[in-house]
């Protein structure tokens, strides 16, 4: 998109400008804020973090990293998050842009039915089914591995995927397929070599979302493992939590040593991202 | 439309497999247990007694309940209209490539890397009553009457907690942003000629054109604010008084008190609550759009 | 509308008909021969004063045991994760192998059910010997004993005695006239009589300040009243003073743990509660508070006075199982835990106090010694608040009492809400 700039000439055009840029700083400190604050507080003690959270911490404290990096097997519980994460958003997608092209293009009976049931998915508050969750993953064997996770998260985010492939799936428009029908692609190559290439933007918000979600998730990663060897990250960081009291600052230098790859990952992923967005865009 | 052969009817049954499969024992099994639960007196080991609908019936008569179905609500607007509406702004601001816009991009969506935890609690430092850094701006420049304990009183209480998660627009800004980028610049580039400015161009042009993304952003929002839990949880717990206390706040606690029958029915009330919001937004929002009804 | 109906429909008959073919899995079947395993889900780990200790006490069983019992510790540092999760598969019927049990009302609920290790039978021997007879009463209802009295904990008013000094006041208060009176002194010098909280999820200073002024008002057997008698409404009354006239800090409304252990640690309150397991803390953290600190019994208020507050903090249990090796196993272990020297050597290392009889070292911790001086020369020891009531009171507690604080609610409001909440 070429830059479409109205030249700042005129008293709306200024106070635009200066709005605009009023509005994108006050975000931006509002988001950068916490960030700032959680390295800084990295830095203190538990006690100068409770009483004077805002002032620059008397000693650094550096002796919380080192508390940090004593949790055993950090770079263990870091993997198998990636793992848990990844596969369970590559698995969310396949899974339900299969499913969001059959209902978005196919008539078949029940198809309004079935779609309303999974869509009503989204409503349900995941700590009410920690007891059903909890006996299933037992009944299937897999309780205390990263396939219990894996499963679990894909199965989560069914509906909120579906939702969003199938809502865009429905925007592509039919002729796109006719043609090649003429040509004799069958099923699976429509889905495969047309419908799917174009989805990448759609499966770029909704993997963004099944990720973040199985990455920041905390309770039924607790619930559904027991040996350290498949913990996960968000695990690893509640260490520093104990009965009467918890570390704040070593669980804060904690997360941010896991933050950094975090972040480096998001960044270098994130033009992937946008290459892939942009380049799928052919409405015209 | 297709022909209805029976080799296509074979593929369309193998691709829902996967997904029916995993929805069953994800959703309809648990869900049917949840209900099932809802109509009984359980807590966990001993033998349920069935007593109907007379855990409904009593959550509609207590305080509480009302009271959280009620916040429940504000959380639905300030999501589905106030944090929806800053995202689109941001969104509609960047798509214009300001300066940095890229840098900025990334910074915005950073919070929803990092633990909540954290955030949560800078925020209930900032919010402090004695030491917060709020209260110490305030009588820095001499407005120490307009100092407050944030999280602990009546009427800032809810309000706190909801400036602190709507301001964090970055994942709906991301989707927004991604469709407005999709739209061809042709499009502006002729309405400039004609004269049209920045304003119109983003009403006539960009906002139709995204009707259908700001549509789901708003409806997934929305999910969001009748499953709202964390934020509330780590700040006030459904303090002071129950003041901020949602539906989720709810279920956990009777889950902790072993209070199956009574948690299952506050699930169940969040799911039609949930459904009747849906029905709401379709009927209202969604029908208009021609191209993508999405719910429909 | 048809489609929607049309697919509510479609959820209902499914969801309803679906749980009735669910099964819940079949337990693993345990070898004639061969190691027994236990797990042992706790939160004893990581940050948690008794870590260390119990992870060499563990050691040490498992290489005496080698090849005929191993227990393996499985690490769940966050407690009310750990509640949940313990909670979540006890209703599978799935308890794990030993647990940490809370003995409080709500949990006893399990007891009634066959998925507890029934300890009644071994206890009639020799073994009970080994513990303070009243735990193992509160322990057993129903004249059984499935849970194993371990933790207990003792929680005195501290006060910081540097503070009180400051302001002409040398002995603790005895009646609460001279605690006003101490307090109001105290507030001219600008600190703060004491801390408190409603936030948390027990609201746990003020809760134990509640306790305290019960105690004094009804006696040994005041929580055998019901909530409807009026003696809580009176006991309200005092817990509302506190919060009021500038008694606590502007953030006690709200606030958890770290506001009330803040304050006191550093020096804005002149007065705490907590127990033995917070010495580490504050040793660590604000040595000077730590030197300054003294522990007494609450002003006397009603009739009684001298008393302190004891609890149960943390009980053993175990999962239930017929397998006649995995029994053995388990008592095995239990007893292996609540002999006295390993008892003695978790509290020394720790901090912590426990149900088992045994004597506390030359070198143990001068506060801890306190704490033990407190118990035994209280006039009579009752159990806090949150040992008496189901976990919903409990939770309604913080709620009701942030009202009262703020004016919005009565004395009178404040016990009904929570005679609401049962």
């Amino acid at each position: 998109m070429s830059i479409v700039r109205t030249n700042g000439r005129g008293t709306t055009q200024v106070l635009g400008n200066t709005a605009k840029w009023v509005v994108l700083i006050f975000f931006f400190t509002f988001t950068f804020i916490p960030l700032l604050w959680l390295l800084i507080s990295s830095f203190k003690t538990n006690l100068e973090l409770q009483l004077k959270p805002f002032a620059m911490p008397e000693i650094w404290q550096f002796a919380n990293y080192a508390n940090a990096m004593k949790i055993s097997g950090l770079p263990r519980l870091f993997l198998n998050s990636i793992i848990v994460s990844t596969v369970s958003t590559g698995l969310t997608m396949i899974v339900t842009s299969m499913a969001g092209f059959v209902f978005s293009r196919e008539r078949f009976p029940f198809r309004q039915g079935l779609l309303n049931l999974i869509l009503a998915g989204v409503l349900v508050p995941i700590i009410a089914l920690m007891a059903p969750y909890f006996r299933l993953t037992n009944s299937l064997g897999i309780y205390d591995s990263l396939w219990a996770l894996i499963f679990t998260y894909t199965a989560i985010n069914i509906p909120i995927s579906t939702f969003l492939l199938y809502g865009f799936m429905r925007t592509l428009p039919r002729e796109l397929e006719e043609a090649a029908i003429m040509d004799g692609t069958g099923f699976v190559g429509r889905y495969w070599r047309i419908i799917l290439p174009l989805t990448k933007p759609g499966m770029v918000t909704a993997g963004t979302f099944v990720f973040l979600f199985s990455w920041n998730e905390f309770i039924y990663a607790m619930l559904l493992t027991s040996r350290p060897a498949v913990r996960t990250l968000q695990l690893g960081i509640r260490f520093f939590t104990s009965q009467f009291f918890t570390d704040y600052t070593s669980m804060f230098a904690a997360i941010v040593l896991t933050m950094l790859p975090t972040i480096v990952i998001y960044i270098v992923l994130h033009e992937q991202i946008i290459k892939g967005m942009t380049s799928g865009a052919l409405k015209g | 439309m297709y022909v209805k052969s029976s080799k296509n009817a074979f593929w369309i049954v193998l691709f829902l497999i996967p997904l029916l499969i995993l929805f069953f024992f994800y959703f309809v099994y648990p869900l049917g247990f949840i209900f099932i639960t809802s109509t009984l007196k359980w807590n966990g080991v001993s033998k349920p007694e069935f007593v109907g609908l007379q855990h409904f019936i009593s959550n509609f008569q207590n305080k509480t309940f009302l009271l959280s179905v009620k916040n429940n609500f504000i959380w639905l607007f300030a999501n589905g209209f106030v944090q929806i509406g800053l995202a689109a702004l941001v969104a509609l601001i960047l798509a214009r490539r300001p300066r940095g816009w890229k840098f900025l991009r990334t910074v915005y969506f950073l919070p929803n890397v990092i633990s909540q935890v954290a955030i949560a609690m800078m925020w209930a430092a900032l919010y402090n009553a004695e030491y917060g850094a709020i209260n110490q701006l305030l009588t820095a420049i001499g407005l120490d009457n307009l100092t407050h304990n944030w999280l602990g009183e009546y009427a800032t209480a809810l309000p706190a907690i909801i400036v602190q998660q709507v301001f964090y627009i970055g994942y709906f800004m991301i989707i927004i942003l991604a469709s407005v980028m999709t739209i061809p610049d042709s499009l502006y580039e002729a309405a400039e000629i004609d004269g049209a400015n920045v304003w119109q161009q983003e009403w006539h042009i960009t906002i139709p054109m995204i009707k259908d993304i700001l549509v789901t952003a708003m409806t997934l929002a929305m999910a969001y604010g009748l499953r709202h839990f964390e934020a509330t949880f780590l700040l006030t717990n459904g303090g002071p008084a129950n003041r901020t206390s949602v539906l989720g706040i709810l279920l956990y606690k009777k889950l902790s008190a072993l209070k199956y029958g009574q948690a299952s029915s506050i699930s169940t009330t969040l799911v039609i609550l949930g459904l009747i919001m849906i029905v709401v937004i379709r009927s209202t929002i969604g029908r208009k759009s021609s191209a993508s009804d999405l719910t429909q | 509308m048809k489609s929607i109906v049309r697919g509510l429909a479609l959820l209902l008959i499914i969801a309803f008909a679906v749980p009735v073919f669910a099964n819940g899995g079949s337990d693993a079947v345990v070898e004639e021969t061969g190691e027994i395993v236990l797990s042992f889900p706790t939160f004893w780990v990581g940050q948690d004063s008794k870590s260390g200790p119990l992870a060499s006490l563990l050691e040490a069983f498992n290489n005496q045991h080698a090849g005929e019992i191993k227990v393996l510790l499985e690490p769940n540092p966050d407690t009310d994760g750990y509640r949940d999760k313990l909670n979540t598969q006890l209703s599978s019927g799935r308890a794990p192998d030993i647990f940490v049990f809370n003995p409080d009302p709500t949990s006893f609920q399990y007891y009634d059910s066959d998925i507890l290790f029934d300890f009644t039978d071994e206890l009639q021997g020799s073994w009970r010997d080994n513990f303070v007879e009243s735990y193992i009463l509160d322990s057993t209802k129903d004249g059984k004993t499935k849970s194993v009295p371990y933790e207990i904990g003792i929680t005195p008013i501290w006060y910081n005695s540097d503070l009180f000094a400051k302001v002409g006041v040398n002995t603790f208060p005895a009646t609460i006239e001279e605690f006003w009176a101490a307090a109001d002194k105290l507030k001219a010098a600008g600190i703060v009589p004491g801390s408190q909280m409603t936030g948390g999820s027990n609201a746990w200073t003020s809760m134990l300040w509640f306790s305290h002024i019960m105690g004094s008002l009804g006696g040994p057997d005041v929580w055998d009243k019901p909530l409807t008698d009026p003696v809580y409404v009176k006991g309200a009354e005092v817990l509302k003073k506190l919060f009021s006239d500038g008694n606590t800090t502007r953030d006690a409304v709200g606030g958890d743990a770290g506001v009330s252990g803040g304050h006191y640690m550093a020096g804005d309150t002149a007065t705490f509660i907590n127990g033995p397991w917070y010495i580490g803390r504050i040793r660590g953290d604000a040595p000077e508070v730590h030197a300054a600190t003294r522990l007494a019994a609450a002003p006397k208020i009603g009739e009684y006075s001298g008393h302190q507050i004891g609890f149960m903090l943390s009980n053993l249990a175990a999962g239930n199982t017929d397998d006649p090796r995995k029994r053995d196993a388990i008592i095995t272990f239990m007893k292996y835990m609540t002999e006295p020297d390993n008892v003695k050597m978790v509290s020394e290392s720790a901090g912590s106090l426990f149900a088992v009889k045994y004597e506390l070292g030359a070198d143990a911790d001068p506060l801890q010694r306190e704490f033990v001086r407190a118990a035994s020369e209280a006039s009579f020891v009752i159990g806090h608040f949150q040992s008496q009531v189901d976990v919903s009171v409990i939770q309604e507690f913080g709620q009701a009492l942030a009202a009262m604080a703020l004016g919005e609610a009565t004395p009178e409001e404040f016990v009904q809400m929570l005679i609401d909440a049962q």
